[in-house]
C-alpha cells in the first residue's frame, strides 16, 4: 500500500502528513488530526455535516480526497472562535437556541460564516440558499435563520462586518 | 486487504500535455478527478479500489471562461459556481447560468465542474440539456491530437460516452448566440437544493429580425431518456412561424409523445410525460410574455 505525503495549512497551523490514495479529507481531519468538530452524516455530500472552508470556499470534506488538499488552506469549526471566546455567529446560535442535538451546527456555522462574508445583509431567501447544503433535523431551521439574522445585524452595526471585537 | 503490485501514484500536473502523457501511459489504470462531487459518491464504499489519481486541479488553462471571436470557450475545470457567477455566461447563455445555479448546494457548486458533469454523463446531469440547446461542442484531447465533437454525438447512454481512456475533455465551445435569442430553464425535483432532477427542460429560441418569427429553436430535455435529448420535431413545427401564433398546447403534446422516460424513484414514466408537456407549455409562455414586455 502506498503512502503519500501532503502538506497544508489547517486552522492556521502548517501540517505535513502521510496519507493514502483512498483517504477522504474528512477522514484525514477526524482520524489523523483528531479535529472531530467536523462530522460525517451521509458521506455523499447531501447533508453538509462535513462542511469545511478550503481555499476560501465552502466545501463538503467527504467529497474531497485528502490528496487534493495538498497545498490548501483549510478552516474547520475548531478554527472559528478560540477557547472560551466565541465567534459572533456561534454566540448568536447559542442565544437564539439554534442548537439542539448539535450535529449539524459546525457545518451550519461555517456556511453562515461564508454567507455573511460574501453578503453581510442577506434576506431570508438568501440565508436559505446560503445554508441549503446543510440539513438540520431538530430545529426546523427557523431558529437558525434567526441566529444568522442576529449575527448579521451585530456584525454590520458593530465593526463594519469584520466581527473581531466583542463576543 | 488489497494486494497491490505497483505503487499508487497521485499526479497533479500543471500542463495539459503532462496530463495527456500520464493518461496515455496509465489508461484505465488511473482515475481522472476534477471536483470529485460525482466520483466520491460513486466510490463511496469502494474508494480503496482506486490506486492512482490524475487530479486536474493545477491546470490553469482548464479553469477559464473566455470569448474567442464568435464563440465562448469554457475550460473543463470551470465550476458550477463560476458558471453561475460569470457575467458573460449570464448575458449570452442564461439557460446554462440558471442550470448551474440550480445544481446541488453551495458546497457542490464550489467543487463540481462542467467537464465532470459532461463526462459523468448522467441522464439527469443538469448542464447537459442546456449545453445541447446552445449547440455545444466538446474538445477532446489525447497525445494523438484533438477531436471536436457535438454534444449530441458525445453521449451514448447512462454514464456512457465516446470518450476514450487516453482522452481528456478540455474545453466546451459554444457559438455566441445571435441577437434576439431567448431561453428558458425549468428543473423539476422534489426539493430545490441537492436534488437529482426528475425532469429538466432547456428551451432556446432564436427570432428573426422582426423579433416575432422563429428562426431557430432547440427544445432539449434531461432525465427522460438514456442521454439528454433534443425533440427535433419541435423545429419543424416552429421554424418560420410567428411565435405568438403557435399552438403551445400542441407543441407540449409533441414533447410528451416523443419522450420515453422510465419509472424510477424520482418519478414514474406517466408523471414525467405529463410534466414534460406542462413545462414545455410553461417555457413557451414565459418566452412569449417576455417578448410582449419587450414590445411595450
Amino acid at each position: 500500500m502506498s503512502k503519500l505525503t501532503i502538506g497544508f495549512i489547517i486552522n492556521g497551523q502548517k501540517k505535513i502528513i502521510e496519507t493514502t490514495p483512498f483517504t477522504r479529507l474528512l477522514d484525514l481531519i477526524r482520524d489523523d488530526l483528531h479535529l472531530t468538530g467536523t462530522k460525517e452524516g451521509c458521506g455523499k455530500g447531501e447533508c453538509g455535516a462535513c462542511t469545511v472552508i478550503m481555499n476560501g470556499e465552502l466545501v463538503a470534506s467527504c467529497l474531497i480526497l485528502a490528496l487534493q488538499a495538498d497545498g490548501a488552506v483549510i478552516t474547520t469549526i475548531e478554527g472559528i472562535g478560540s477557547g472560551g471566546h466565541l465567534d459572533p455567529i456561534q454566540k448568536a446560535f447559542v442565544e437564539t437556541g439554534a442548537v439542539q442535538c448539535g450535529f449539524c451546527t459546525p457545518g451550519m456555522i461555517l456556511a453562515a460564516k461564508k454567507l455573511l462574508e460574501e453578503n453581510p445583509y442577506p434576506t431570508e431567501e438568501e440565508i436559505k440558499r446560503g445554508i441549503s447544503g446543510n440539513l438540520c433535523r431538530c430545529t426546523g431551521y427557523q431558529k437558525i435563520f434567526d441566529a444568522i439574522k442576529l449575527a448579521a445585524n451585530r456584525l454590520s452595526t458593530r465593526d463594519g462586518g469584520r466581527g473581531e471585537k466583542d463576543a | 486487504m488489497h494486494q497491490r503490485t505497483v505503487p499508487c501514484q497521485y499526479f497533479a500536473p500543471q500542463k495539459i500535455e503532462e496530463a495527456l502523457e500520464i493518461l496515455s501511459q496509465y489508461g484505465k489504470e488511473i482515475k481522472v478527478i476534477a471536483g470529485g462531487t460525482d466520483l466520491l459518491v460513486q466510490y463511496y464504499d469502494r474508494l480503496y479500489e482506486v490506486c492512482s489519481w490524475l487530479d486536474l486541479k493545477n491546470i490553469k488553462e482548464l479553469k477559464d471562461i473566455r470569448i474567442n471571436k464568435n464563440q465562448m470557450e469554457i475550460g473543463a475545470m470551470v465550476t458550477h459556481a463560476q458558471l453561475e457567477k460569470s457575467e458573460d455566461i449570464k448575458k449570452y447563455f442564461p439557460v446554462l447560468s440558471q442550470a448551474a445555479a440550480d445544481i446541488g448546494s453551495p458546497q457542490i457548486r464550489n467543487r463540481g465542474t462542467i467537464g465532470g458533469n459532461i463526462v459523468n454523463a448522467s441522464p439527469a446531469g443538469d448542464l447537459l440539456a442546456p449545453l445541447m440547446a446552445y449547440d455545444a461542442q466538446f474538445r477532446l484531447l489525447s497525445i494523438q491530437g484533438e477531436k471536436i465533437v457535438s454534444a449530441e454525438d458525445f453521449f451514448l447512454g447512462p454514464k456512457k460516452t465516446i470518450l476514450e481512456p487516453a482522452q481528456l475533455l478540455t474545453r466546451i465551445i459554444l457559438p455566441l448566440p445571435s441577437e434576439r435569442t431567448y431561453g428558458c430553464w425549468i428543473k423539476i425535483g422534489k426539493r430545490k437544493a441537492l436534488i437529482i432532477a426528475t425532469i429538466t427542460l432547456a428551451l432556446v429560441v432564436k427570432m428573426a429580425e422582426d423579433n416575432k418569427t422563429v428562426k431557430d429553436i432547440r427544445a432539449c430535455l434531461g432525465s427522460v431518456a438514456p442521454t439528454p435529448i433534443e425533440i427535433k420535431e419541435i423545429r419543424e413545427k416552429m421554424i418560420g412561424k410567428k411565435f405568438n401564433q403557435l399552438d403551445f398546447n400542441q407543441l407540449g403534446q409533441i414533447v410528451e409523445d416523443k419522450i420515453s422516460p422510465i419509472d424510477d424513484i424520482r418519478g414514474t414514466r406517466e408523471y414525467r410525460k405529463d410534466v414534460a408537456k406542462e413545462i414545455m407549455i410553461n417555457a413557451l409562455e414565459e418566452i412569449d410574455s417576455a417578448g410582449r414586455e419587450r414590445d411595450y
